[in-house]
């Protein structure tokens, strides 16, 4: 597309950002589309009918399946995944927002020290840690248990970041001095003063270390064995696996297709009802 | 909706088991009540098998998890292993990775535990691979001898007669791509287990080992004739586009097999059960046919794929976990059963296997042609075969190498000296003492 | 991309870090000093950093100081393991093969990501709303279950692009072949990152104050010109952040090729270095040769991402 041909400004300069974006959807939501309709198929049907259109409706009979699979994996792995993400994004943010308050607003030894380890944490390649945590959690009987993929993803080093970013911009110093004037303690001014004010950056880390924890593979992989345990990735897998390696006697492929779809929508619908907060958020990570 | 077991893993991993009450956790249950073994294995259908074993055993009690399928599943094992826990009692384990758990000392010797007994049960070669002398480190299951799948009607439809040796497959391969432009006479299917097969088939013996004779002496010699002649040909037709490049079980060799578009498969035992469950369309179409030789006249058979059940060097009842590992499936027939009607596993057991119940089955998918008459034959026929302890590094070397060659970055001849080559280098660098 | 980090769940693309300077120097008025309740607040977080990154990090330090042969056994080898691994072709090919992914993928999806930055923020329509929930999407699906989707998508069974170039009479596409293989690769990452990042850099632009282009439309720039010229330059520096961690997150490429692998057997066991390492760990069972491969690897994140912001800072020292 040309401009500037005397079109009227306000007209170009919708135009162009509309046809981008509109490109931009069609891709981003294609392949989301192939999920959902792939979803509805039955296993013949997937392997035979068009890719990008319907045929013969069997959603729920999918589902159904998808349910009694295994004696019911698929619940497990779903109730699993829940609590596993869960409670690491509630601990993860509960420890960087306590992190990054004291970051911004204390001066202690070690501090500087300690900042500039922040940005080092997250260069480290997850198989490099996979294996000592392995060891060091079985050292303690932890392996094997929910609590070999929750605490390890307690971990943020960078929602402490992002913490402290936003209450050095928005937390105004003199507000946390004069509660102590009103000899506030240093717990309550956090509670009572600062957490409400830095809401937005806590959904965000929230969100973001539950997204993390949600489609987290590799731990989960390597630290549980029973597949009572599995979270929504691992069990999935299996079934791909299964599906590909036993086909003769487990087609499963489409409970896998299904499987995923369950697995992103509770993603997609927090993002989208919390993303007033969370742009927010972002938006201290980018800015300031 | 959350089981027991859920909840009591949480607590047990919580309370019980403080770090400083490590050796306090390890035990096993008291007095009372069965053994406890756990077995991690991916069997399909294996439920009802452990089922069988529980109600007929009242003092073990077999629990069974499945840890993940093929490479999954040895990772999660070798991560224990060296962890020096949470190593299951019984673990399943392929034929080309025992001396692997061997070498890393993972594996206990059921011999102790009276397992040389079962020495006449199963088919020779498989016994074989699973003991090293009076060593018994697996007891076999199931097993992977290799015959041609064909699709009878279209062979008959254009007059190509069914190969019997590899100089006819290569002609029925220009004639299968005359008959049909689309269509190929198979897919290199990118799988080391197969292509090892092929060569085992093809006369090839290129390893050696025996961890109680020479633990640090490996024998590597991919390069010998018998070796290269599989490599040259298939790579011949590979590059003539006669043979398509699909790798094996995905959906798209899966699709292709089911539209003629893959006129045959040089597979395994446990084929006819995968090919009845995937494909619908060509049901009744297939056939079986012993391999194509490479001398004509001659009997030499290979075997792809196989499994067996180890005890593991962390059991805390080791005389327990090897009644498991010896009758999961073993002598009895309910486990049987299930693992020939459901999970189509071709039994090592010979009795098993010599039964007219399995021999004389016919199978609708391949019009009634009682199949089982043709595999019974090569898995008796299948001699000695050795692996080495670093079979997963070999396969990936004949898998890496063979996708160069697949895809233009070296010439077919060379795949197996670079192999040859990049095998020796490692298993050097490993510490062994080479030869060939 | 990347692996699925343990330690920092959203190391692989977190949001850019703030600039640094301008809070060091507010940062003195800001402070208490107030060491024992700062500490107490930076305790909890701090014993998890040590439990789950200090101690295993040690941990696998230690282990990457001793070789493990298959025959011999164990044995103290100091620094061996890293002369082995920067002498290892396999090593050196898949760092390569990463390298190259990423000089062409990060600009791209880059680009995507600030065009369509630039397009939301100049729009504020219904539908630019509805673009940027949709961009945003493919960041809440797993990775693994990403990498199965688009083997699917291009598998030419039942995949729907493959065999577009038939419709006008050309071969079907390999999206597995050779040539296309990183292609498709790189096509998985853009899908899945572009909208994070866009958002990221949405975010950014909305910050800047709108008397900077308020000039410029008075003199009759266009709004490309103006997108360009000024609102790229204020964001700069959000930019270059997104590309730092981008390029952290490349450099640990591993969950789509190893997920990939099933459908294009060229992904060799070396494809990738963080590949590489998870096969020596856990098929040739050599973790003391992974744990040196993966702090070779992680060195070098770390020297590239500290140049990185070295150079960056330095060129706008000298505009400043």
């Amino acid at each position: 597309m040309t401009l500037g041909r005397g079109e009227n400004p306000t007209r170009v300069k919708t135009r162009l950002p509309h046809l981008l974006m509109g490109v931009g959807i069609l891709y981003f939501l294609v392949p989301l589309l192939w999920v959902v309709v792939a979803a509805t198929k039955s296993q013949p049907d997937l392997l035979d009918s068009p890719a990008l259109w319907f045929a013969e409706f069997n959603l729920f009979e999918n589902i159904g399946q998808l349910f009694r699979e295994d004696d019911g994996a698929y619940g497990k792995w779903l109730v699993n995944t829940a609590l596993y993400s869960g409670l690491s994004a509630v601990g993860a943010t509960a420890l960087a927002a306590a992190a990054g308050y004291g970051l911004a607003r204390f001066r202690f030894p070690g501090k500087r020290l300690f900042e500039t380890a922040l940005l080092g944490m997250i260069m480290v390649p997850a198989t490099a840690l996979v294996l000592p945590t392995y060891l060091i959690l079985s050292e303690v009987e932890l392996v094997d248990t929910m609590w070999a993929v929750i605490l390890p993803s307690l971990l943020s080093p960078f929602g402490a970041y992002l913490i402290r970013v936003y209450v050095d911009e928005s937390v105004p110093v003199e507000l946390i001095d004069s509660a102590r004037i009103d000899r506030a303690g240093e717990l309550r001014i956090f509670w009572q003063i600062v957490v409400p004010m830095m809401r937005p950056a806590i959904v965000t880390v929230f969100l973001f270390t539950l997204v993390a924890t949600w489609n987290n593979y590799f731990l989960p992989l390597v630290m549980l064995s029973d597949a009572d345990l599995y979270p929504l990735t691992v069990g999935l897998t299996t079934w791909f696996n299964t599906a590909q390696q036993e086909a003769g006697t487990r087609m499963l492929f489409n409970l896998v297709v299904t499987g995923s779809l369950l697995a992103i929508v509770p993603l997609i619908v927090a993002f989208v009802l919390l993303q007033r907060f969370w742009r927010s958020g972002a938006a201290a990570g980018a800015l300031k | 909706m959350l089981g027991t077991t859920w909840l009591a893993k949480l607590r047990g991993g919580l309370a019980a088991c403080g770090l400083l009450a490590v050796a306090a956790c390890g035990g096993a249950g008291g007095d009372d009540g069965p053994v406890t073994v756990s077995v991690w294995a991916w069997y399909p259908e294996f439920k009802g098998v452990v089922e069988a074993f529980n109600a007929t055993h009242p003092d073990i009690k077999v629990e069974w998890t499945n840890a993940g399928t093929g490479a999954d599943h040895y990772a999660k094992l070798k991560t224990a292993i060296t962890a020096g826990k949470g190593a299951p009692d019984v673990a399943m384990v392929e034929f080309q990775q025992i001396p692997t758990f061997v070498i890393l000392d993972a594996l206990a010797d059921m011999g102790e535990h009276g397992a040389n007994e079962d020495e006449g049960l199963y088919a020779e070669w498989a016994w074989e691979q699973a003991t090293d002398g009076d060593k018994v480190y697996a007891i076999p299951v199931d097993g992977g001898p290799m015959a041609l799948m064909y699709r009878k009607d279209l062979f008959d439809q254009h007059g190509i007669p069914v190969p019997t040796t590899w100089a006819e497959y290569a002609e029925a391969a220009v004639k299968i791509k005359a008959a049909d432009p689309n269509a190929h006479i198979a897919s290199f299917g990118s799988d080391g287990g197969w292509l090892n097969g092929l060569m085992w088939q093809s006369g090839c013996r290129p390893y050696g080992y025996s961890h109680t004779t020479a633990k640090d002496q490996v024998k590597i010699n991919l390069t010998a004739p018998e070796c290269k002649r599989v490599v040259d040909l298939i790579g011949d037709l590979v590059d003539k586009g006669l043979m398509a490049k699909d790798p094996f079980f995905t959906a798209d060799a899966t699709a292709a097999l089911d539209s003629g578009k893959y006129w045959t498969w040089a597979a395994a035992g446990w084929t006819p059960g995968y090919l009845a469950g995937s494909l619908k369309n060509t049901t009744g179409k297939w056939a079986v046919a012993p391999m194509p030789q490479w001398t004509a006249g001659a009997d030499e058979q290979g075997d792809w794929g196989g499994s067996t059940f180890t005890v593991t060097k962390q059991a805390k009842n080791p005389k327990a976990a090897t009644t498991v590992a010896r009758e999961l499936f073993g002598k009895s027939e309910a486990a049987w059963e299930i693992g020939l009607d459901k999970a189509f596993l071709y039994p090592l057991v010979k009795d098993v296997a010599a039964d007219p119940a399995f021999t004389g089955k016919a199978y609708e998918f391949f019009n009634g042609q009682k199949v089982n008459e043709i595999f019974v034959p090569v898995s008796e026929k299948l001699g000695d075969f050795q692996f080495t302890p670093f079979q997963d590094f070999v396969y990936s070397e004949l898998d890496d190498r063979s996708a160069e060659a697949m895809t233009g970055g070296r010439s077919w001849d060379s795949v197996l000296d670079e192999a040859q080559k990049n095998v020796v280098t490692y298993a050097e660098q490993q510490g062994f003492k080479v030869s060939k | 991309m990347r692996s699925t980090p343990i330690t920092a769940p959203e190391a692989d693309d977190p949001p850019p870090l703030a600039p640094v300077e301008s809070r060091a120097r507010r940062r003195s008025r800001r402070v208490t000093a107030h060491p024992v309740a700062g500490t107490l607040f930076v305790l909890p977080f701090f014993l998890v950093v040590v439990a789950f990154l200090v101690v295993p990090l040690g941990y696998a330090f230690w282990l990457s100081l001793s070789s493990k042969s298959l025959a011999l056994g164990t044995r103290f080898s100091g620094l061996d393991n890293y002369v082995r691994a920067f002498t290892d072709p396999l090593l050196l090919d898949g760092l390569l093969r990463v390298v190259l992914f990423g000089l062409v993928q990060i600009p791209i999806m880059l680009g995507i990501a600030l065009a369509g930055a630039l397009a939301l923020d100049a729009v504020t329509t219904k539908f630019a709303i509805a673009f940027r929930l949709i961009a945003f999407m493919p960041y809440a699906v797993p990775a693994v279950v990403g990498a199965l989707m688009w083997g699917f998508l291009y598998s030419r069974t039942f995949g729907p692009f493959a065999d577009l170039p038939t419709l006008v009479g050309g071969d079907p596409i390999d999206f597995f072949s050779v040539s296309l293989l990183l292609v498709s690769l790189g096509n998985i990452v853009t899908w899945a990152w572009t909208g994070y990042n866009m958002i990221i850099l949405y975010s950014a632009l909305q910050g800047v104050p709108r008397e900077m282009y308020e000039a410029a439309v008075i003199d009759g720039a266009t709004p490309v010109q103006i997108a360009l010229r000024v609102k790229v330059p204020a964001i700069k520096q959000a930019i270059s952040l997104a590309a730092i961690f981008t390029v952290i997150g490349t450099m640990q490429f591993f969950t789509e090729p190893q997920i990939m692998a099933r459908f294009a057997p060229q992904i060799s066991a070396g494809y990738t270095p963080n590949l590489y390492a998870y096969n020596q760990a856990f098929a040739y069972s050599d973790f003391h040769y992974s744990a040196a491969l993966s702090f070779a690897l992680g060195f070098l994140v770390f020297v590239v991402a500290y140049a990185f912001v070295f150079v960056n800072n330095r060129r706008r020292g000298k505009r400043a």
